[in-house]
């Protein structure tokens, strides 16, 4: 007997058919291939429930092809859904095998295939997970297969050992992995789960392991997953000839931003490493969401015992990232693989960098091929490999580079700067690191702004054939009838409103910059939208209508000049993109001047304030927030109010409060009072927060009050102390600078403190004002 | 909980002269309703604004500068216009911000009116 010690048991009975979900929630779930427990596994629920629906007697025999959007990782999903299924205990047994980087051959990989099931198969049949990771050869294996296995098992391992000299290759690869069709009827139905089929592609030797799997598994008839990068997998399948009928799909993209900041909290938890949520939402966005970005940037903060608490933290890590860590490894891999030879890759980096950052970024093939003195056949594998990668669209006669994660772009630039112009490594760290560090505030602030506009896009989304009140389309009108009106008024007479407007149905909406992309140097993404709608939701020329919409930022009412401007934009947008019927709609904070009612009245154009496009999301069902108010220690009060609603006045009272503890004359107080509403008031129109809350802080001191007033989301302009001359003078005619203003005449000492994210404003009073020096 | 600016204005006519009380608080949307009925009574052919403050003790940036665009409007309809009753934090802050160059303040509302009624021909209804 080998030194490896096993409970022996005599299981070897018949199959367990226990329902799926009965012993899924068991206290008693072990963790077998998973590296994270259940709790901490966030972000892929729907993924999961998707991949046991798979595992179910309804899709037996059928395949499902997970398409993966590079860098979103899967491994942890399907070790998962091995762990759910191994612990189910029904007579589904799940078999899960990653090919590595490690073989370099389709034969050696599918060897490693067969191995890999006939211990899974074993550690199942025995209800023993240890057999799944311990290192044991096909004889070991013989050895601990339960009797009832043990005829067909051996037979197996005969038939393989007698293949495995045969040269042979292509029946070797092919009886190898079509190993678990040979399980006899009634000892399990095998659930295979492939993970990194995209580097089966690329193995060495004549056989083309990819195709092979998908050939074999697709006419296997037991279930199976193939995990693969999207661009790959499915033109994979066409090469196979797989039958469709029975292939299903699911697409696996990265997370979106909740999910990506609650896998941060986890893993950071799980990792010991201290982080902030202004760090943590940074890291969403520049990663995008990637969970296989997140996760090994964590864990090169544990390794480093580096916290991440600011975004100097980040970004420091992110470049030592760069230049010498995970990432830097990924990438490295990924194009050595793409371009074996050094040579070849360093012109490949000049062409990827310099094509990505020029105006064009689209060109020939033949451009390429000239530019990298390749063959045509050479340059076609490596443009794939890249197209596969995302790192370039390649249609066979065009490439487009400047695609791909951000970390990609960055990690390019780098190696473009070191290798190809040899530049001093010390200046180009410093660089990136002072690069990363200025976009990292506009990485939020395209956030925040995202946000912030997501309510028109999923407004026009709704419009859905309903009909409201013409009036929430035409500004002019409503204020006239309701500026200054309560609101109860309001909701009253729009109902009683006799005009309507039937909102046709969005088939399709997309940003401006999606049609034209000069649009993106005009306004952002997500600021001027293109519906493509029909009216009574009836599909026919006549009833096809092409909204175009731009929200217009603005502190007052729009003016003529800028309604005209807007008008034409959008007019000139529609009519280059061929639109014969559109409709324009404005938006802006405030609303419009008369004299741009007028203008607007005349070209059709529709018109609307924040205001009524709140009054048109509630009458189409939008919640609004609750407001949460906290306290703090005895010497020092927080409160949390959410913005709107007149809550600056709780805000004022409660200072008013505290102020008169410390005995403050009256007058006094009431500058107090009238600061603070006014740093509220900063704080709600200026900052695209992303939780709508205003964060305040009253310190207790023996000669003053210390009042600190934070929010989150973008630094406005002309409060982070880095206007341009024509800026300030800008800022200065219009009456809503005047916050600020008054905020520094009626308090002693005002600062801006510093924060990563959003704003915070330290206000002091003294109980006897200091006199200036 | 019930905020200031949930409150209605009030206002009345005398004479050619219409008389509009501020709120508790001024800010956006109660300079807003104080816009909207010093517009209506214009519109209904007053000749002459007083705005009492009377009820205020606070105001903030956006209010104020409501009270410009109203005292705009005013001097294009040629209209009179005077602040009364106007607290002592708040007639800084107007200071501050200009206000008081453009508007009379007056110390209350008869003797807003009686500024008012110099300027003008017809007499003062009580």
């Amino acid at each position: 007997m080998h030194g490896f010690s096993l409970r022996l048991c005599a299981f070897a009975g018949e199959i367990c058919h226990e329902t799926m979900s009965s012993r899924s929630s068991s206290e008693n779930f072990r963790r077998i291939l998973g590296r994270v427990v259940r709790q901490d596994f966030v972000g892929r629920a729907g993924e999961l429930d998707r991949i046991m629906a798979q595992a179910e007697p309804l899709n037996a025999g059928r395949g499902l092809l997970l398409l993966m959007e590079p860098s979103v990782g899967v491994s942890e999903l399907l070790r998962q859904a091995y762990d759910q299924i191994f612990n189910q205990r029904t007579e589904v047994i799940p078999i899960y095998f990653a090919i590595t980087r490690n073989e370099t051959t389709a034969v050696s990989a599918a060897i490693e295939f067969l191995n890999t099931f006939v211990q899974q198969y074993i550690a199942f049949r025995r209800d023993e997970p240890v057999v799944s990771h311990a290192p044991l050869t096909l004889q070991d294996l013989l050895e601990l297969a339960p009797p009832a296995d043990f005829e067909w098992i051996e037979q197996l391992v005969d038939a393989y050992n007698r293949l495995r000299f045969s040269n042979d290759d292509k029946a070797l690869v092919r009886f190898c992995l079509g190993a678990p069709q040979r399980i006899p009827a009634g000892r399990g139905r095998p659930f295979v789960m492939l993970d990194g089929s995209q580097l089966a592609e690329y193995l060495n030797g004549a056989v083309v392991l990819g195709t092979e799997i998908l050939r074999v598994f697709g006419r296997g008839g037991f279930s199976f997953i193939l995990a693969g990068l999207r661009r790959q997998i499915l033109e994979a399948a066409h090469d196979a000839k797989c039958n469709f009928e029975l292939i299903d799909m699911l697409r696996l993209e990265r997370l979106d931003a909740t999910e990506a900041a609650r896998l941060i909290e986890h893993v950071a938890r799980r990792q010991q490493v201290a982080t902030s949520e202004a760090a943590r939402d940074l890291l969403v966005q520049q990663f995008a969401g990637s969970p296989f970005f997140i996760s090994i940037f964590l864990q090169a903060a544990r390794e480093k015992h580096t916290s991440l608490l600011s975004y100097l933290d980040c970004e420091r890590l992110y470049v030592d990232e760069l230049f010498g860590g995970h990432i830097h490894r990924h990438f490295a891999d990924l194009l050595e693989e793409i371009s074996p030879r050094l040579d070849a890759r360093h012109l490949l980096i000049r062409l990827l960098w310099e094509a990505a950052a020029g105006e064009e970024q689209t060109s020939s093939f033949e451009v390429w091929r000239k530019r990298l003195h390749m063959a045509a056949n050479e340059l076609e594998d490596v443009l794939h490999r890249l197209h596969v990668q995302e790192f370039v669209n390649w249609d066979e006669t065009t490439v487009e580079a400047g695609t791909g994660p951000q970390a990609w772009k960055d990690y390019l630039k780098i190696r473009y700067r070191l290798d190809v112009l040899n530049e001093p490594r010390a200046l180009v760290v410093a660089d990136m690191l002072a690069d990363s560090l200025k976009r990292a505030p506009h990485t939020m602030a395209r956030h925040y702004k995202q946000i912030a506009n997501a309510g028109l896009r999923d407004l026009i989304s709704r419009f859905n054939t309903q009909q409201v009140p013409t009036v929430l389309f035409d500004y002019k009108t409503f204020a006239n009838k309701y500026k200054g009106a309560e609101s109860e008024t309001i909701v009253s007479g729009l109902a009683a409103e006799t005009e309507f407007v039937k909102l046709p149905q969005t088939v399709h909406l997309a940003s401006c910059s999606a049609f034209i992309s000069d649009m993106r140097q005009i306004c952002e993404e997500d600021h001027c939208l293109i519906a493509h709608t029909f009216e009574e939701g009836t599909y026919t020329d006549a009833q096809q209508v092409i909204w175009v919409a731009a929200d217009i930022e603005s502190k007052l009412e729009v003016d003529v000049e800028a309604a005209r401007l807007w008008c034409e934009r959008l007019e000139n947008i529609a009519n280059r993109l061929g639109f014969s019927r559109f409709q324009i709609w404005l938006l802006s904070n405030e609303g419009f001047s008369e004299e741009a009612g007028k203008l607007l009245d005349r070209r059709k154009a529709f018109s609307s304030s924040r205001q009524q496009l709140g009054l048109l999301a509630s009458r189409l069902g939008e919640a609004t927030p609750s407001p949460v108010v906290t306290a703090g220690p005895p010497d020092e009060f927080l409160m949390v109010v959410p913005m709107g609603e007149d809550n600056e006045l709780i805000a004022a009272n409660t200072a008013e409060q505290i102020a008169k503890r410390l005995t403050f004359r009256p007058e006094a107080i009431n500058q107090i009072k009238t600061a603070i509403v006014e740093a509220c008031i900063n704080a709600s129109e200026h900052s695209f927060s992303p939780d709508r809350k205003i964060y305040q802080r009253f310190r207790v001191e023996s000669d003053r009050l210390v009042i600190t007033i934070s929010s989150r989301g973008i630094v406005p302009a002309n409060l982070n102390g880095t206007k341009s001359g024509s800026e300030a003078k800008e800022a200065a005619e219009e009456r809503r600078g005047w916050g600020l203003k008054l905020i520094r005449t009626l308090m002693d000492e005002v600062e801006f403190e510093r924060v990563d994210d959003g704003t915070s404003l330290r206000m002091t009073k003294y109980l006897r004002p200091q006199k200036s020096p | 909980m019930d905020t200031p600016s949930g409150k209605l204005v009030r206002s009345h006519c005398v004479g050619t002269t219409a008389v509009v009380y501020a709120s508790d608080y001024l800010n956006k949307l109660t300079g807003e309703k104080i816009e909207h009925e010093c517009r209506r009574h214009l519109n209904c052919g007053c000749r002459a604004l007083v705005i009492d403050f009377g009820d205020t003790k606070l105001v903030n940036s956006i209010g104020i500068s409501i009270l410009l665009g109203i005292i705009d409007v005013a001097e294009k309809n040629g209209a009179r216009i005077v602040f009364s009753e106007v607290n002592s934090q708040t007639e800084q802050l107007f200071e501050m911000l200009g206000l008081t160059r453009h508007v009379v303040l007056a110390k209350d509302e008869r003797e807003a009116l009686l500024n008012i009624s110099r300027y003008e021909t017809t007499p003062i209804v009580h």
